[in-house]
């Protein structure tokens, strides 16, 4: 740890340790900085004020007893804080919501440990943990969600059928699935592409098949869950501006710059890799949004196309 | 005097209070206050602290009887006490294990132990898990989750602006779902359920009384709101013809209960109830020419006269 806590911070580790140490006989002391997330000096610290503590007249008998010894801890005479101080909203939401997030996760046991552990919580918080949270983690065909979990937990290469929604065509692929992740609603594996020789993020909704292979390959040092969508610096940039019922433009996409114009519009400038990509964005903002600095004849030629759609008559089902 | 030292012995003092102690007593039982202006200062300032961090510090008349007036202060140790969930090492642990995989974009300010973490704490702590480090899922916060939460499990109608109208909306459930929080609930302006999206809300929600409505047997509580779904508009089955190639995807997207006709080339027919047009064209227009509006007719004239404008229209450059 860097920083040093604040004594807020160490204050509500305070209050959540002590109820838990007092009710044992002298637990050591790694467990108790791996179980509260602190290290050896802060705790030998924190206890070391503690003895000090207690109610007035702080005679023997209104002090708290905090000791360290030989490896083991002890706290006694703490009967203020013999219960933990209770969740609060905005922890209880966080815990709730955690579980369920990982209960929507295929393959977790939805009568398992968690499952019973979070009703437990929930009953506490007066929630039924059912009703109160509901977490939809977005479609992805779940035999393809197994083969790139198993194949990331395994260390193996697997070979993905892949559609690439920028560029509306269909490859097949070996990749190194380094991390497999949900975000922004959606399920995610981070991996090197040796197809592209560089790292990708590809959709798991997008990947119609995935074949687990033999050969592994060496795992890098996490570096957390990258982002969604990155831009590279040398993509073209193409500005728009939005008329005021496409303002939220601004709010769903990766822009780089907004400014906002009269009556409402406002003009954004977003990095573009692949045309399909602006041609999606462009078709649906509509004839009302101007292309001020790019490509603009993409959107007429894009809507040209998906117009010759429609010159046939109509095939009902 | 160090500061922590000073909370440990306020909080002691006030939990050990059976009646409400006023200011002067509280310098002269806790250590380190001093007096005047800087005590109350240091008080004031302790005071926000505990009830920053959920610590049930309540303000109460010294005299209940009236016959002196001034407030007091203490901790009502039933409100600050934690039932034992009775929670087993396993469920513990697998508690701990959703917490230390799962991000959920804070609400409180970078530094600040995430919620989850403490909540844990609060549990009474777990190892294993945490080497985890690489998240499995991460959520977006917004402030306005743990009120709704709140609300959601006390029953309390919330207030907020929604769309520029005033809402009053008794509060069912939060759903997380196409990577937005959503609030479900009995809407009493359009006297139905409806979704808000809690980052299109427009004021913070206020909730009113607890134990103001009754959840209605039976309410929708699972299902992600399609956006084709998420409007007001009068319902219309629309007919959606999805190509081949991207037809797996689709019905991904939609469920397989949408799907109408699945024809030899491979592509499908989807049926879909739309109560939002936008959200639906837009929906199609994902599939750029690998999709066609079929029906009813009036969308698929709004499809056409949609592209017709921008195929007839200008390169989109405005004059300078």
């Amino acid at each position: 740890m860097t920083r040093a806590a604040s004594a807020d911070e160490r204050l509500r580790r305070l209050l959540a340790l002590v109820p838990w140490v007092a009710a044992r006989d002298g637990p050591r002391i790694e467990d108790v900085c791996a179980r509260f997330g602190c290290t050896e000096a802060e705790l030998v610290d924190d206890l070391g004020l503690l003895f000090l503590c207690g109610v007035h007249p702080f005679t023997p008998d209104t002090l708290i007893d905090a000791a360290v010894e030989d490896g083991r801890v002890w706290v006694r005479f703490a009967d203020w804080f013999a219960r933990p101080l209770r969740l609060t909203a905005a922890e209880g939401l966080a815990l709730v919501a955690a579980g369920a997030t990982l209960l929507a996760v295929p393959g977790t046991d939805p009568d398992g440990p968690l499952a019973r552990g979070l009703a437990k919580v929930a009953a506490v918080l007066g929630v039924d943990p059912d009703e109160a949270v509901g977490v939809e983690l977005g479609a992805a065909p779940p035999e393809v969600l197994a083969a790139v979990q198993l194949a990331s937990a395994e260390c193996r290469q697997v070979e993905i059928d892949y559609y690439s929604y920028g560029r509306d065509a269909w490859t097949s692929r070996v990749v190194d699935p380094h991390h497999i992740y949900n975000a922004a609603g959606q399920w995610y594996v981070a991996a090197w592409c040796h197809a592209a020789g560089g790292d990708r993020i590809f959709r798991v909704d997008r990947v119609r098949s995935a074949r687990v292979l033999g050969s592994s390959f060496e795992r890098r040092p996490d570096t957390g869950a990258p982002p969604v969508f990155s831009p590279r610096p040398d993509d073209p940039v193409v500005v728009i501006d939005l008329p005021p019922p496409a303002r939220w433009v601004a709010e769903e996409y990766p822009v780089e710059d907004v400014r906002e114009l009269d009556g409402g519009w406002r003009r954004v400038r977003l990095r573009v890799s692949e045309r399909p990509w602006l041609e999606r964005l462009l078709l649906r903002l509509g004839p009302d949004a101007r292309v001020v600095e790019g490509d603009g004849q993409a959107r007429r030629r894009a809507a040209e196309r998906v117009r010759a759609r429609y010159n046939g008559k109509v095939s009902q089902p | 005097m160090n500061r922590l030292e000073r909370l440990v012995n306020l909080v002691a003092a006030l939990l050990d209070a059976d009646r409400p102690l006023a200011r002067a007593e509280i310098y002269e039982r806790v250590p380190g206050y001093g007096q005047g202006e800087s005590a109350r200062r240091a008080f004031e300032r302790d005071k926000d602290a505990l009830r920053a961090m959920g610590i049930p510090l309540v303000t109460e008349p010294l005299h209940p009887d009236g016959r002196d007036p001034g407030d007091g202060y203490r901790i009502p140790p039933e409100r600050y006490r934690m039932p034992d969930p009775g929670l087993a090492p396993d469920e513990l642990g697998a508690l701990h294990l959703a917490a230390s995989t799962v991000r959920l974009g804070a609400a409180q300010g970078p530094g600040s132990p995430p919620e989850a973490a403490v909540a844990i704490w609060k549990l009474g702590g777990a190892t294993g898990g945490a080497d985890a480090t690489a998240p499995l899922a991460a959520l977006p916060g917004s402030e306005h989750l743990a009120p709704l939460f709140s609300a959601v499990g006390e029953r309390r109608r919330v207030a907020f602006r929604y769309r520029g109208e005033d809402r009053a909306v008794d509060p069912f459930r939060l759903s997380y779902a196409g990577g937005h929080w959503y609030l479900v609930g009995h809407d009493h302006l359009r006297g139905d359920t409806r979704r808000f999206r809690l980052d299109r809300m427009e004021s913070p929600p206020r909730p009113g009384e607890a134990g103001a409505f009754q959840r209605p047997p039976g309410a929708p509580v699972t299902g992600p709101p399609a956006p084709w779904l998420m409007g007001d508009e009068d319902e219309v089955e629309a007919l959606l013809l999805v190509d081949a190639d991207q037809a797996d995807w689709a019905v991904a997207r939609t469920g397989p209960q949408a799907v109408r006709e699945r024809r030899a080339d491979g592509s499908v027919v989807l049926a879909l109830a739309v109560t939002n047009r936008e959200a639906f064209r837009s929906f199609a227009l994902g599939f750029l020419d690998h999709a066609e509006v079929l029906g009813p007719r009036d969308l698929r004239d709004d499809m056409v006269a949609w592209l017709d404008r921008m195929v007839e229209d200008a390169p989109g450059v405005p004059a300078a």
